[in-house]
């Protein structure tokens, strides 16, 4: 069952260039969603009970013999799964009709889905290597969906973001490399117990060093964002959609989380420069954020900024601080894929991302405004949308911990982005309509529909955040700090 | 033995500094598929010999026409000029490197435990098929990807443009 | 075998750091992949040395080999797109390339 969740969106992109000399539009089309919807599906209503049975690890069998497959299924695998299926389902909807003029599109469904199938897959590995391989899978996928546009500027980006990404891949292969040899295991529960006994602080922390560069560079933490800022405006906006909402998400934080809290256990050491790197990219970004003209590239400076409270929530360790991340890390993915997927709309409608060539188009694309109005306000935190409550959990986690100097820095931070999201909302949408936006209409049915559902969950998430705490992110936060208790009981806290 | 092994690395090393700094790109990309040969020669010697055919084949094969081919469909005109400075100042960073890198490493020496590796029981093909089925899974994602890009980067632009 | 491995992997080093070099310091596009290329041979020399000194050579030699195909996928998407900035830009110097300011 859960191995569906790589083989499907696999199996699929493999038989759609097929089906596409058929028919070019409406089956691939219609079989994208249908994966994402049935991803979905499972992840929803049947992975609850696969982790009930305690099926931690599960085996495979073919012909009898057993293969050497081993994938694992606990709370935090099953949220990543939930939410990006969640969010691949909205953007898949959204993809319908935007990417109608970019022409070719079941090339462009096989990519996405296999980016989907390397995320999927990079959530469910417990082998060290299998990180690095799932990992490349998504980011070749990446790459050609950023170029996809096939303009100059697409180019330029996607070549950045290619080389950056490659030295980051580089940087994780190597330090995998050290792990091995090190512990002559590539699993994460035998690298960790080898870790404990070797008790190597010198070795564990260069391979820690190389992973933080690697996998920030993944996230775009601060002094490893220059190719973020470019890659994600210039995709088309589905794609930036699931670069900036799952993506960096998927291969840089959950990756560092696994392995920093299931494998190296979070020394006091590791925590401080986690949330060093988290408050710097999430004070610094916000205020390069407010500098921007161009909406998308604001929205790609804004993903920089919140993945920083992510970091600083996770870094931080006590479980408060990492339920405060793993929350914000759903409500950003929803809210952010949200504001991108608008800017899309906003773009095919009227042609510009410019914000201050945009005067008062709320009174031509209702909904388009409606939405983005609920996604800014959740990111810049403002009750009772969802941004909210995880926002208000990291900060009292972090006054609970006595970090006072980043809970200040926090509320800055969602003082700053509360601001330039006022600046996208006054100058797009609340000014009187301009002349030129005569002739504008308000995005087609299916696009709407993905972008109302987001807005929608945003609303309801936050409104019933006790409920989505207790049934998805605490278990999660339970299956990271179930391991940060016994590693911090063997090696006790330094 | 071990100095036939060292004389590989050494010659890898070169080569693979050649394909740095060579002005000329088609002269770089040659030394790069020297510097693979050199490496498989050294996988074979340290008893890789899958690895090795691998980097032979693929590596100094494969990959350096796609090179070669890159290089003749993008025959620039006039060419990029490289800065002077900085074939110039590598030397003096490259040696301060050697110098730095022997050190950490002769610190080093006796200093890294490690633990051994469980014995391997079987063959290439089995520890292969069976230990890490799951890479091949990944491997085939990977190869979807690698095609799709390529597909799609130079599939025909569409009216719209 | 742990000295065998440190001496290895001093090489890997040297290697990594020509790349890296590489990649800070030129312009042409295609050569830039170069010192990427180049940070690939230090990572497969850094596995089969792995494998070889610590009595692992066959998991290694796995390693190497699927490492090896992602390279080869790599470089041709990194070579398409490539050949597609040239039909824009008719030119590889990466000075060309700023449109956008990082």
């Amino acid at each position: 069952m859960i191995f569906l969740f790589i083989a499907l969106p696999l199996v699929v992109a493999g038989i759609l260039p097929l089906i596409g000399k058929i028919s070019p539009r409406l089956l691939p089309d219609i079989l994208a969603n249908a994966v994402f919807a049935a991803l979905l599906a499972i992840a929803l209503f049947a992975g609850p009970s696969l982790i009930g049975q305690g099926a931690g690890l599960q085996p495979f069998m073919f012909l009898g013999e057993p293969l050497g497959i081993h994938l694992a299924l606990d709370g935090f695998s099953l949220f990543m799964l939930a939410a990006i299926s969640l969010v691949g389902l909205c953007i898949g909807l959204f993809s319908v009709d935007y990417m109608e003029h970019y022409g070719h599109k079941a090339a462009y469904y096989a990519l996405l889905l296999i980016m989907f199938a390397g995320m999927n897959g990079l959530v469910l590995v417990t082998d060290f290597f299998q990180i690095y391989l799932f990992l490349e899978v998504a980011a070749i996928a990446s790459y050609a969906l950023v170029a996809y546009g096939l303009g100059h500027e697409e180019l330029e980006a996607s070549f950045k973001y290619l080389m950056l990404s490659a030295v980051s891949s580089a940087f994780i292969v190597i330090s995998v490399t050290l792990l091995f040899g090190l512990t002559g295991s590539l699993d994460f529960g035998a690298v960790s117990q080898a870790l404990r006994g070797l008790n190597q602080p010198l070795a564990s922390g260069v391979c820690a060093a190389l992973f933080i560069m690697g996998f920030g560079l993944k996230a775009a933490l601060i002094p490893f964002h220059a190719w973020l800022p470019d890659a994600h405006p210039s995709a088309p906006a589905p794609i930036s959609a699931a670069l900036s909402g799952l993506l960096i998400k998927v291969s840089g934080i959950y990756a560092l989380t696994r392995i920093f809290l299931k494998v190296f256990g979070l020394t006091p050491a590791l925590s401080n420069i986690l949330m060093i790197l988290g408050a710097v990219s999430m004070v610094v970004a916000a205020f390069l954020a407010l500098g921007q003209k161009d909406i998308k590239r604001m929205l790609a400076y804004s993903s920089i900024s919140q993945v920083g409270y992510i970091v600083l929530g996770i870094g931080l360790g006590t479980p408060l601080g990492i339920l405060g991340g793993l929350f914000h890390l759903l409500n950003h993915a929803l809210a952010k894929s949200l504001l991108f997927l608008n800017s899309g709309s906003i773009q095919m409608a009227a042609g510009t991302r410019n914000l201050e060539e945009m005067n008062g188009l709320s009174k031509k694309m209702p909904v388009t405004a409606a939405t983005t109005l609920v996604g800014s306000l959740s990111i810049a935190g403002v009750p009772p949308l969802n941004g909210f409550w995880s926002k208000l959990i990291i900060v009292v986690a972090l006054v609970q911990a006595k970090r006072f100097g980043f809970a200040l820095a926090a509320i800055l931070a969602s003082v700053l982005t509360l601001w330039y999201y006022l600046i996208i909302q006054r100058r797009a949408f609340f000014n009187k309509p301009d002349e030129k936006w005569r002739d504008v209409r308000e995005a087609p049915f299916l696009m709407t529909t993905a972008t109302v559902v987001l807005a929608l969950l945003c609303i309801v998430i936050g409104i019933f955040f006790t409920a989505t705490i207790s049934t998805w992110i605490e278990p999660a936060r339970d299956a990271l700090a179930g391991g940060l208790q016994v590693i911090q009981s063997s090696i006790g806290i330094q | 033995m071990m100095a036939l092994q060292i004389g590989l690395l050494c010659g890898l090393v070169v080569f693979s500094l050649l394909a740095v700094l060579l002005r000329d790109i088609l002269k770089a990309a040659i030394s790069l598929a020297v510097a693979s040969l050199l490496l498989g020669i050294l996988f074979f010697r340290l008893d890789a010999p899958y690895a090795g055919a691998f980097e032979i084949s693929v590596v100094a094969g494969l990959i350096t026409v796609l090179f070669v081919v890159t290089i003749a469909l993008t025959k620039a005109e006039g060419g990029v000029h490289e800065s002077r400075a900085a074939a110039w100042i590598f030397p003096l960073f490259f040696v301060v490197f050697l110098v730095i890198d022997f050190l950490v490493m002769r610190r080093l020496i006796g200093q890294v435990a490690s633990l051994p590796a469980p014995a391997e029981a079987g063959t290439f093909g089995q520890v292969l098929w069976k230990g890490r089925t799951f890479d091949l899974i990944a491997q085939v994602g990977v190869i979807f990807a690698g095609v799709f890009a390529v597909l799609a980067l130079f599939r025909k632009r569409s009216k719209h443009e | 075998m742990s000295n065998v491995w440190l001496l290895y992997m001093g090489f890997a080093a040297v290697l990594l750091f020509a790349g890296l070099y590489c990649l800070l310091t030129m312009r042409n596009l295609i050569k830039l992949f170069i010192g990427v290329e180049v940070i690939g041979k230090a990572v497969t020399l850094g596995i089969i040395a792995t494998g070889a000194t610590k009595n692992s050579i066959l998991t290694a030699q796995a390693l190497a080999v699927t490492f090896i195909v992602v390279e080869v996928c790599v470089v041709a998407t990194a070579l398409a797109i490539i050949i597609n900035v040239y039909r824009h830009t008719k030119s590889l110097d990466i000075r060309k390339l700023t449109q956008l300011k990082g």
